[in-house]
Parts: C-alpha cells; sequence; structure tokens
C-alpha cells in the first residue's frame, strides 16, 4: 500500500514539473494559435542558464531561475516579433515547420556551445527528501511543485488581473476586435510568446535539478506538453494544471505496469493522447470549442 | 482538364518530361558501360561511388514526398507520422532478412503492405482529428513506434539490426529509381481518377465533399495508406542498403520535416513539384553536410533554409517556376504582408 501511496506522490510531483513545462506551451497555443515545436529547445536553454549558473559561479539552481525566465524572457520576445510573427497568418502547416526550423537551430547552437556531454545540477541537498513514515519526497521535486503552482498563480494572475492580460486574452479572442480597440497586435503576440518562453526557461530550470541535461534532452517535453494541454483542455489555467498532475500520475503508474519501463515514456504519453482526442476532445476541464 | 487543381503549365512540363527523358536515357545507358568502364571512359558522375550514394539518398526523398504529397498535399491531411512507415517498412525487412533469414525480395515486398497494415489500424481513429490535432497526434505515431521499436530486444532495441552486406551500388539505385517512378505515377494516375477528385474535394472542403457523396472516411484512409505503402517500400530498401538500421537511423522526426518541406517547397498538391523539391532541397543539404564543417552547421542551416522558406515561399517554388508569378523582391513583400502579423 505504501509502495502505491509512494507512486502516486512520485506521479504528482512528475505532474508538477509537466505543469511548469505545459503552462507556456498552453498559453502560446490558446493565444496564438502556435503548435510552438521549439518549446523543448526553449526548456533545455533554461536547463542550461541553471547548469552554467551552478557550475560557474555555484549559485543555488532554484535561485537562478529568475535569471532563466528573464533572459527567456528577452529570446521569446526577439523570436516573436523578429520571426514568427512573419507568418502568424499562414496555415498551421508553415508555423509548425518554422518552429520545427526554430527548434533545430536552437539545438544546434546549445550543442556548438555546450557541447552533446552530459550535464547535471547536483545541489549538496539533491539526495535527501523529506520522510514521512515509509514515504520519501525528495526536497528538489517538492521544489519543483511548489514553483510549478506558483507559476499557475502567476500566470493566473497575469491573464486576470492586469491590463497586458486583459489584451492577450482580447487577442486570442478575436484579433480584429482587439485591434479594433486598440490593441498593438505586434507586440501583444511577441508577449505573449516571451512569457511562454519565460515560463518554458523556468521549467528548464526546474527540469535540470533532478534529470541529466543534453541538448536534445527538451524534445520529449513538447510532445509532453502537447498531451498535457490535450489532457487537460485549452484555454484555461486551471486545465492545463488538471493535465499535468494527471498526466505525471498516468506517466508513473503507467511505467510501473509490469512490461513496460522508462523506455515508453513517449509512448505512453501518445497513447494518452490518442484516447483522449478519440473519446474526449475538450479534455478533463477543457472549454467546448 | 485533370483533377489537378494547381496543374504545371505547359512549357514547364514540357521541359520537365524532357530532363526526366534524359534523366532515364543516361540511366539506362550507365549499366552497359559498368562502373569501371564508366571511370576508363572518363564519363561524368558515373565514375564517383558518393555519386551514387547522393543519387540514391535523393531517389529515397523523392519517394517520401511523393508519399507525403498524397496525405498531406492531395488530402490536405498534414501528416508528420510518415517517418513511422519508413521505420516499419524498413524494419520489416530488416527482420525478415536478418533474423529469420528470408530472402530481400520477399521482404521487400512485404515492407509496404505491412506500413500499409499498420497506417490502416491508425488512420481510423486520427483521420478524425483535424489540424493541429491531426500533426501532432501522427508526430506522437513517428516518435511511439521508434520508441517501442527501441525496447523490443527480437528488433535489436538499442543496438539496432544488422543486415548482411550487398555491395552494389547499382542495385539499390535502381531500386530507388523503380520505387521513385512508382510513386510519382501512382500521384499521376490518382490525379486522374474518381479517386483523386475525392481526395482533392476533401481538401478544398470536407463537409462540401461528404455533401455531395464523397466516402470521405474510407478516402482520406485509402490515401493515408496509399503513402504508407509508398514510404515502406523505401523504407524496405534502405534497411537493405545501409545494411544497418536503428531507431535513430529511421524513426527520425527530421526526415519526416524534410520531406514535408520538400513537398511544400516543390509545389504540394502536384505531380512533380515534390520530385524537384527532394532533388534541389536534398542537394542542398548534401553540399551543407558534405562542405567539410560538422553535421551541427548542416543542421543549422537546414534549419535557416526551412524558416526562409515558409516565410518568403509559402506557395512553393512552383509558384514563380510555373510561371505564374514573377520572382522579385515584389513577389517577396506581397508573401509577406499577406502572412504577417
Amino acid at each position: 500500500m505504501s509502495q502505491f501511496t509512494q507512486q502516486v506522490i512520485l506521479g504528482l510531483l512528475l505532474g508538477g514539473v509537466y505543469v511548469a513545462v505545459a503552462l507556456g506551451f498552453s498559453l502560446v497555443w490558446g493565444i496564438l494559435n502556435i503548435v510552438n515545436l521549439a518549446h523543448g529547445a526553449l526548456v533545455m536553454v533554461g536547463s542550461y542558464i541553471t547548469w552554467d549558473l551552478f557550475t560557474r559561479l555555484h549559485i543555488d539552481p532554484f535561485l537562478s531561475l529568475p535569471v532563466d525566465a528573464t533572459m527567456l524572457f528577452v529570446i521569446g520576445y526577439a523570436l516573436q516579433r523578429g520571426v514568427i510573427n512573419r507568418l502568424i497568418r499562414a496555415p498551421l502547416l508553415f508555423t509548425f515547420l518554422l518552429t520545427f526550423g526554430i527548434n533545430l537551430v536552437i539545438v544546434s547552437l546549445l550543442l556548438l556551445i555546450f557541447t552533446a556531454n552530459v550535464r547535471s545540477v547536483t545541489p549538496s541537498y539533491s539526495g535527501s527528501g523529506l520522510l514521512l513514515g515509509s514515504i520519501v519526497i525528495p526536497y528538489i521535486r517538492l521544489g519543483g511543485l511548489v514553483v510549478a503552482m506558483a507559476l499557475a498563480g502567476i500566470l493566473w494572475l497575469i491573464l486576470n488581473r492586469t491590463r497586458t492580460g486583459a489584451a492577450i486574452l482580447a487577442v486570442g479572442a478575436d484579433r480584429d476586435a482587439a485591434q479594433l480597440v486598440g490593441v498593438d497586435l505586434r507586440h501583444t503576440y511577441a508577449l505573449t510568446f516571451a512569457i511562454g518562453a519565460a515560463f518554458a526557461g523556468v521549467a528548464g530550470g526546474i527540469i535540470s535539478t533532478f534529470q541529466s541535461i543534453t541538448p536534445t534532452a527538451g524534445d520529449p517535453y513538447t510532445l509532453q506538453a502537447f498531451a498535457v494541454v490535450i489532457l487537460g483542455g485549452l484555454g484555461r489555467v486551471s486545465a492545463t494544471v488538471a493535465g499535468g498532475l494527471a498526466f505525471g500520475l498516468i506517466e508513473v503508474l503507467g511505467q510501473s505496469a509490469p512490461g513496460l519501463g522508462s523506455g515508453y515514456a513517449n509512448a505512453i504519453a501518445f497513447v494518452v493522447l490518442v484516447v483522449v482526442l478519440v473519446v474526449r476532445p475538450r479534455g478533463l476541464l477543457g472549454r467546448l470549442a | 482538364m485533370t483533377a489537378g487543381g494547381r496543374r504545371l503549365p505547359t512549357s514547364l512540363r514540357r521541359s520537365a518530361f524532357a530532363i526526366v527523358a534524359l534523366a532515364l536515357a543516361f540511366v539506362i545507358l550507365a549499366p552497359l558501360t559498368s562502373i569501371d568502364a564508366a571511370q576508363q571512359a572518363g564519363l561524368p558522375l558515373l565514375t564517383d561511388k558518393l555519386w551514387f550514394r547522393i543519387a540514391t539518398t535523393v531517389l529515397m526523398f523523392v519517394v517520401m514526398a511523393s508519399g507525403w504529397n498524397i496525405i498531406g498535399g492531395l488530402t490536405g491531411y498534414a501528416s508528420f507520422g510518415n517517418v513511422a512507415f519508413f521505420g516499419l517498412g524498413a524494419y520489416t525487412a530488416g527482420v525478415l532478412v536478418s533474423n529469420l533469414n528470408w530472402p530481400f525480395a520477399l521482404g521487400l515486398l512485404l515492407a509496404p503492405v505491412v506500413a500499409a497494415v499498420f497506417a490502416l489500424i491508425v488512420g481510423i481513429p486520427l483521420l478524425r482529428l483535424r489540424g493541429h490535432y491531426f500533426a501532432v497526434a501522427t508526430l506522437g505515431v513517428g516518435v511511439a513506434v521508434g520508441e517501442v521499436v527501441n525496447n523490443v530486444v527480437p528488433l535489436g532495441a538499442s543496438t539496432g539490426l544488422y543486415l548482411p552486406i550487398v555491395r552494389s551500388d547499382l542495385i539499390f539505385f535502381y531500386l530507388m529509381l523503380g520505387a521513385a517512378v512508382l510513386a510519382v505515377l501512382t500521384t499521376w494516375v490518382i490525379l486522374r481518377t474518381r479517386f483523386g477528385y475525392g481526395l482533392l474535394a476533401i481538401r478544398e472542403n470536407e463537409e462540401a465533399a461528404a455533401v455531395i457523396g464523397v466516402n470521405t472516411t474510407f478516402y482520406k484512409v485509402a490515401a493515408f495508406c496509399i503513402a504508407a505503402a509508398l514510404t515502406g517500400l523505401a523504407g524496405g530498401i534502405f534497411a537493405q542498403w545501409n545494411s544497418f538500421i536503428n531507431q535513430e537511423n529511421v524513426f527520425a522526426i527530421s526526415d519526416n520535416v524534410q520531406m514535408i518541406l520538400m513537398a511544400v517547397i516543390g509545389g504540394a498538391g502536384t505531380v512533380l513539384g515534390p520530385v524537384a523539391g527532394a532533388i534541389s532541397l536534398e542537394l542542398v543539404i548534401q553540399t551543407l553536410a558534405g562542405g567539410g564543417t560538422s553535421s551541427v552547421y548542416s543542421q543549422i542551416g537546414l534549419g535557416v533554409l526551412l524558416a526562409v522558406c515558409v516565410i518568403f515561399i509559402p506557395r512553393g517554388v512552383i509558384d514563380f517556376f510555373g510561371g505564374r508569378s514573377r520572382l522579385s523582391l515584389r513577389y517577396f513583400r506581397q508573401t509577406l504582408r499577406e502572412t504577417s502579423a
């Protein structure tokens, strides 16, 4: 029984990471109607910044998260304003191809700068955890979950309590109407993508604390973020949180099933994806399209 | 009037036929001399083994881009999972030849069958999805099938499968050429049948197509299966040609993106567009990779190329080579204005 409880807790902790990864992805998809295939690469940029600060300046990985967010915000703004805005009204196949190209470039640049060597961030507390009876809760995983929930809260506040957020939601609802009432479309697009990228960067910082990182380690996260958004539903922060936690649970419990192992993470994500798309296309909490 | 809503103009078609005829003549004459004889006679290209490799790779992408064109270009369903069919074809041939000691010819016959059956199974649920959902779900197919193959021990797991080496550049060149001709002919025939009209109708407006009596599910799944069979055939040939297959070389998502880009650059929905796209893009990629630089730079080059192509020539090069628009700065400015914020 405690074995099962342990699995459930690990699943929820992993789910926190998926929430962090999927928040930005979901925002960009919901508002800009872009499925950002470069999302995983942006996550890895965040991981490498955290790793770099940790190895060179011995900065605690959790303290470097604001740096990740700031740098990725700038990168994201520049990418959208300079490149993706040029294609925002094109058919979706083209934005798909474009973001795949951006992914390729970012991963290759990471390879050039940091080489393909496996890197890891190991703060002094990385091996220890909270003991509750026979159940262990690793501190870094717990920290990740807390950060993910904080991110969800911040996104909700930005979207629902600020003028910028109102502009973003207005653009998502109706571009032309938003422009008519004076929203600067180009700036708002870029801002939306920048927030998405900043969140990806923070997620990358969290990921670097429990997983070894390579330039291509971010690729699976794109597919998983997609599965999370499908599972939870598009268009709400709470839906992404529910989707992420549920997806973490499914993955951990699925991998502990007999005959499966950690090698099947993507296959599990895919099966979840197809089942949800066919059975309940609007996800757990999604609005009707 | 044929079903091809985006037919090439006559002048381009004539020159294309001339080029194809010349290439065919060259290829048919080649074995008469054999590589050694060609070397002695100093014939261009044939003296170079590298050229055969590149030519075979180009033909392989002609098959894959044409296959993608049938589901993505004609039917309008942008599949990012076609590489799964390539991998399944490769593994079908690989397992039959290396584990069960079947002759390669039999393995090669089964490769497209297995790919098509798989397309039938996943196509029925997936082709109900549209847009982003279809694209990412098929992307998931490619990743997931590769992952499963990578974990199953009889399939070589992560070490991959080795096939007995067959030392003949010519055989594989001709096999790929045959597959490429088959792919192009298939597209050509489809565009002249009721089936082809049905696919184009689905691309333009699926509800309307259903209203006028097109059995959309059957048509879509059939198109998916044909695309899968062609791609699987190329995979089967690749397995024996390369004599080593693993997850990385037959389930690469970047290959899938390449075939899409080739079809799109050349002109999706046309018969010869994917051929032109495959030849030109593959030569560019080979140049990037072979220019003494590492593969990292070729990846960056491909990424930048991808961005430039979709931003500036979203309708494919056929748009101005086909004489519909003039290649000029104004053309770029106009396409930019149409799509940008």
